[in-house]
Order: structure tokens, then sequence, then C-alpha cells
């Protein structure tokens, strides 16, 4: 493993140019081109905050189209780089059969591109808040640490699907139902105090979800629900649990459990890997 | 620990599985699910190749003998079921020309992506690329995207990348037969100009006569085991001789007139095989016209193994009328002083109609024999009996 990561360290500079590629052809012969990655989340942000200011009526909320954003943005962040790694070996029959390199460039690559759009969008939500004189808590210090957190989670996961697609297709297909189901099991465009009366006692299955613990991270961090949801905090009717709820235990998982997939997920990779060219 | 060779393959064997993929059904889907049965395939049994440093080795085999295989386990892109294969230092393959150009991205940055592919950093590129794009003569077209481009261009940056950023060990996989001449000629000189710098070269082609021309080794495979090795002339004739048994005879004709024996005979009117540079040669072709036929032309060629045609007559060329054939008889066409040398050649005999529309029996390069010369120091297809004089122009005048 560790030759490995010397190699793929050697080969650095074919990283970045792969995810320099990913950006280029995503854009390719738009007109626009690298415009479109931040027009995509402000005009998101745009129809959001229109429809949520007509529609919400949450009492104990306000800026409910902060709340979404701000476990949105990290959300499709983790779903574009696993679908788009998923297929990221299985896609370039051309170069893993005719050239050697390290193959997780692939996924990596897949990866890296998506964390320039996310950063940027993340950009783009910052100066939004700015702009509108946005309640920041001092924890939004912690925001790199979280994406730092969100990406190893994800990149692990990106290895370790992109290297089982190989063997077996059914996982490109599964990844996408999956996701989509996992959106759900995740507290964005609903809160987690919902479901936290819902669930009763199984609430602590709930918070065994990684991406559950993340997306309360950044909603704390950015939201600073105790300034825009403060009511929550204090008393409701029927003892309103509070908007965002932080698990000690459920972010030291995440933490611990995030790493272990990266080890996991590299190790599975380099394990397959050898059989890629021939059973593309 | 660092082998003393550039690269070292030691006992390797590849199995193949090859998937029986008809299943026809859902239930036999889910009845054999991810256990489809499949039959094992050896492309390649107990291969040891050392190549040392500096040293240029050929790989020649027909086609489906493993050559490919052998290359992509030297590049780590596919692993040995059983052995060993060890390389050291930087390696390019030319495996497939362009692999990996993004049709999106222009030809400047597709140079830069490939060369990264290929382990080369922005720097080495850097200081190359006007080298790299005039290489290629891709100055007019380095700015746009690689999709407009024909496929000689994307060939030529291809080969271009590959062979300009300077490996250790560079292995190229039948990619000269693209390109017209002139860019063939250009890849030969260049692979030349890298032997010079004391690089190794692995070379596998279709085309064995390159082989002879830039190897300093050959390795023959069939059928997934090397067959022979050594030096590339031995090897390369050996090739031919090989390949010459596997073919069928090329036969046609309507056979109103059959040919039923060629000899190729020597001065004493004795049948050989070899003959030298300088010998009378006799091609005596023997007939039997199974029905009478009117004015016959008998014609022979002698053809190299590239397929060129070294002579070729016949006795309508020779002004001869043959008349009304019927019976038996032969026809002698008699060579002074073949001017060949070394090398294999075919000889094709054919009997065909004056207009040569209606082929009587033609039978194609079917008769080899053997050229021998004693002279080794000059180069070339042909003995050309020539002399040299020297004149030094006297003192103060202009030249010829």
């Amino acid at each position: 493993m560790i030759d490995r990561l010397k190699d793929l360290w050697l080969h650095r500079e074919l990283l970045f140019n792969m995810t320099r590629k990913e950006l280029k052809v995503k854009y390719k012969r738009s007109v626009l081109g690298f415009v479109w990655s931040f027009m995509t989340p402000l005009i998101m942000l745009a129809v959001f905050s229109l429809v949520f200011s007509i529609l919400s009526r949450n009492k104990y909320m306000s800026w409910f189209v902060v709340y979404l954003m701000a476990g949105l943005f990290p959300w499709l962040f983790f779903v574009n780089s696993l679908m788009q790694s998923v297929g990221s070996v299985v896609g370039n029959p051309g170069l893993v059969k005719k050239v050697y390199f390290p193959r997780e460039v692939l996924p990596l690559g897949a990866v890296g591109a998506n964390i320039f759009h996310f950063i940027m969008q993340m950009m783009i939500l910052l100066v939004f808040l700015i702009i509108i004189g946005w309640h920041f808590s001092i924890l939004i210090l912690y925001l790199p640490l979280v994406m730092l957190l969100e990406i190893v989670l994800t990149t692990g996961l990106s290895l370790f699907i992109s290297a089982a697609n190989v063997y077996l297709r059914d996982v490109q297909h599964f990844t996408e139902v999956a996701t989509m189901a996992w959106f759900w099991l995740c507290p964005i465009v609903y809160t987690i105090g919902t479901v936290a009366g819902v669930l009763g006692r199984y609430f602590k299955l709930y918070l065994l979800n990684p991406m559950t613990n993340i997306v309360e991270i950044y909603q704390y961090i950015i939201y600073n629900p105790r300034v825009y949801a403060a009511q929550s905090y204090v008393k409701g009717p029927t003892r309103q649990p509070p908007v965002v709820y932080l698990s000690f235990w459920g972010i030291t998982g995440t933490i611990v459990g995030s790493i272990l997939l990266l080890v996991f997920g590299y190790y599975y990779f380099i394990r397959k890997d050898r059989g890629f060219a021939e059973q593309i | 620990m660092a082998s003393e060779y550039a690269v070292e393959i030691k006992d390797v064997s590849k199995m193949f599985k090859l998937y029986h993929e008809n299943v026809r059904s859902l239930k036999e889907k889910v009845l054999f699910f991810n256990k489809r049965g499949y039959e094992e395939f050896w492309a390649l049994q107990d291969i040891d190749i050392q190549v040392k440093p500096g040293e240029t080795l050929g790989i020649i085999g027909a086609n489906g003998s493993g050559k490919s295989t052998l290359l992509k386990l030297m590049t780590r892109i596919l692993y040995p079921t059983t052995g060993q294969v060890i390389t050291n230092g930087t390696i390019a393959a030319l495996l497939e020309l362009g692999a990996g150009f993004q049709p999106d991205l222009t030809g400047r940055e597709n140079v830069y992506l490939n060369a990264s592919i290929l382990g080369f950093s922005k720097k080495e590129v850097d200081k190359r690329f006007d080298e790299i794009v005039a290489f290629a003569e891709m100055e007019r077209f380095i700015d746009n995207h690689v999709r407009n481009y024909s496929s000689g261009m994307y060939i030529r940056l291809g080969f271009a990348v590959a062979i300009n950023v300077d490996p250790d060990l560079l292995i190229i996989d039948e990619v000269l037969a693209v390109g017209d001449e002139a860019f063939q000629r250009k890849c030969l000189d260049r692979i030349g100009e890298i032997q010079d710098t004391g690089k190794t070269i692995v070379f596998v082609t279709h085309n064995v006569e390159v082989t002879r021309e830039i190897c300093s080794r050959v390795v023959m495979i069939d059928q997934g085991r090397i067959v022979k090795e050594g030096q590339p002339r031995e090897v390369v004739n050996y090739y031919h001789q090989f390949m010459e048994s596997e073919e069928e005879g090329r036969e046609r004709g309507n056979r109103r007139i059959e040919v039923t024996g060629v000899l190729l005979l020597n001065d004493q009117d004795k049948v050989v095989k070899d003959f030298h540079t300088g010998d009378n040669m006799r091609i005596r072709v023997a007939y039997r016209a199974n029905e009478p036929v009117e004015d016959p032309v008998f014609g022979f060629s002698i053809d190299d193994y590239r397929g060129y045609t070294a002579y070729g007559t016949n006795t309508r060329l020779k002004g001869l009328n043959l008349g009304t054939v019927s019976g038996e008889g032969y026809v002698d066409f008699d060579l002074k002083a073949l001017p060949m040398l070394d090398g294999r050649y075919l000889v094709s005999v054919a009997i065909h109609s004056r207009d040569e529309q209606t082929e009587y029996h033609w039978l194609e390069k079917l008769f080899p024999f053997d050229m021998h010369s004693d002279i080794t120091e000059d180069v070339g297809l042909l003995y050309i009996p020539s002399d040299v004089t020297v004149h030094p122009a006297p003192e103060g005048a202009d030249g010829p």
C-alpha cells in the first residue's frame, strides 16, 4: 500500500490533469463554460428562496432556505462524486486497456472535479449570506474541517464502488437507487427533530448514518440555529426537539468510520485493480 | 532488489477465462448467478525473456500468438497468472497511439494530458513541447480540438508525444503500420536515435522485415510459447518458413492446362533450393493439356517476402506464340546471373490466355528458394557490379 501511495505521488500531475480534464469536458462546447459551475448553485439558491418564502410557514425556523442549502450542497457533492466515480474505471476502457497508470487516478479525478464544484458552491453560499447580513456563528471556522471529513468519506466509498463496479456492473445501478433512498434518510429537506419524534427509541439507529451526522454539522455551523431557530431550543407545545441535533457518538463514529472506509476502500481498490484490463 | 535487466520475465504464464455468455433465460441467470461457466485459455505459457539495458528486442508471431499480451504484461496493464515480470525505469508504451486523447480538448491540452498519463511532468513536456509539435508536423492545428483531427494527425501526435518524452524503456506495438511512408521513415529514424542514446526498446510487429532492420535480437512466439530466439536474420527466416508451412497452397484456374511440376534447376540441371548471387537459374514448368488449348501464355514471377516482385515475365512478353497446345511438355525459363543478395524468394507460375482473362492454372508463390551471397559488406537487395574511382579537384579549380 505504501508503494502504491508512492506511485500515486509520482503520478500526482496526472491526477491533477485528470481533474482538470473532468472539469473541462463537463463544460465542453457550452458558451458559458466555467460560469456554469457557479451559475448552477446561484440559480438553485434563487429558486429555493422564492419557493420557500411562499410555501414555508415554519414557526420555529426563519430562513429555511439557508438551512436547506447548508445540507443540500454537501449532499450534492456526495452523490455527484459517487455517481461519477462509480463508472470512472468502466467508462475508460481505452485508457485502462492500453496504458499503465495508477488506476485510482480515475475515481480520484472524478471526486476531485466535484471537490472543485463543491468549494465553488460553498463560497457562493457564504457570499450570499454575507450580503444578506447573516449572523454567523464562530463555529463557521470549522467548515474546512467538515468538508475534509466529508471528502474522506466520499473518497473511500468512491474507490470501493468504482472497483466493485468493474466486477459487478449492478453496482452502478444500485448506487443510483441507493443514493436516492439515502437522500431521504438524511435530514436535508426536513429537520431531524421531526424524525426524532416519529422514531422514538429507534432514533439511535437513524444516527448511524454518517451523512446524517455530517449534514447536521454543516447545518449547525452554517445555519446557526441558536439564532435562527431559537424557539426550538426553548420549548415547544410538545417539547419539539431542536432543529439541529449533534450527537457526540454519532460524530465520533462518523470520523472513525470515514477514515476506516478510506483505508478499506483504497485497499480493496488496489487488491482488485490488477484484473481491471481483463474485465472491462 | 534491482535487477540487472531492463525487463525480466521469469517463467510467466497468463490464463484468460473465457466465460460462456449465452445464458438464455432469467431462470438460468438466477440459478447460475455469478457462476457462469468458463474455459481456461492460456495466452502465454512458460515465457522467459531477459532484456538487457540498451538492447532492442523484437517480438514476432502470427495473429493471436500472444505478442500483445506479452507487451501488456511488461507494461503492467495485465498481470501474470503465474511467474514474475520485473521492470526497471520509466516505461512509455505505444500500445495504441493517442490512447486517452480527449476529443473535446485541444491538441495542446492533450499533449500534456497524454504525457502525464505516460508519467511525465509538465516541466518535462514544456521543454519538449515544440519538438513534439514539430515532429508531428502539427504547428497549424495544435490549438484545435482533437475531435476535428484527421486520423493521420491523431496518430502522428500520439506517436510524437510518446516518443519524445524520453522514457528508459520504450514499448512499441504494431503502431508503425499507420501513417504515411514518410512518417514511418521518420519514426524509424527517431527509433534509431533513441537506440543511439542507449535506451531499451521492445518492439512488436507483423512487418518482420522491420525487425531485421532495427532489432538486435528477436523472439518468435507461437501459440503462447517461445519457439525461436536469437539473431534477427535467423529468426525472421525461421518465421517465414514457419508461416509457409502453415499456409494452404494457393492455386486457382480452370485447369484446361495444368502445371504438373515446377523445378528450380542450377547450371548442372540439378534441383536445388539454394542459389548464390551471380548463379544462373532455370525454372522448368512441366504441363499437361487436358484438352487442346489455343494460344496459352506461360509465365513466372519471383517475389520477395514483402510482396515486391523482383522479376517476372512470360512467353507473350518474350514474343513467343505457342499456337494450339495439346498433350504434355515443359517450358524452361533461363535466368542468367541472379543479382539478388541474401534473402528468401518465392516463385509463382501461371498459365493463362493471351488476354489474361482466362486463368488455366495459377500457382501463387508456391516455390521458395534462398539466395546467398558472399558479399556481406554491401547493403541492399541487389548486387550491382561497381567500381569506385576518386578524382580530387586540382588546386584552384572550381570543381566539375
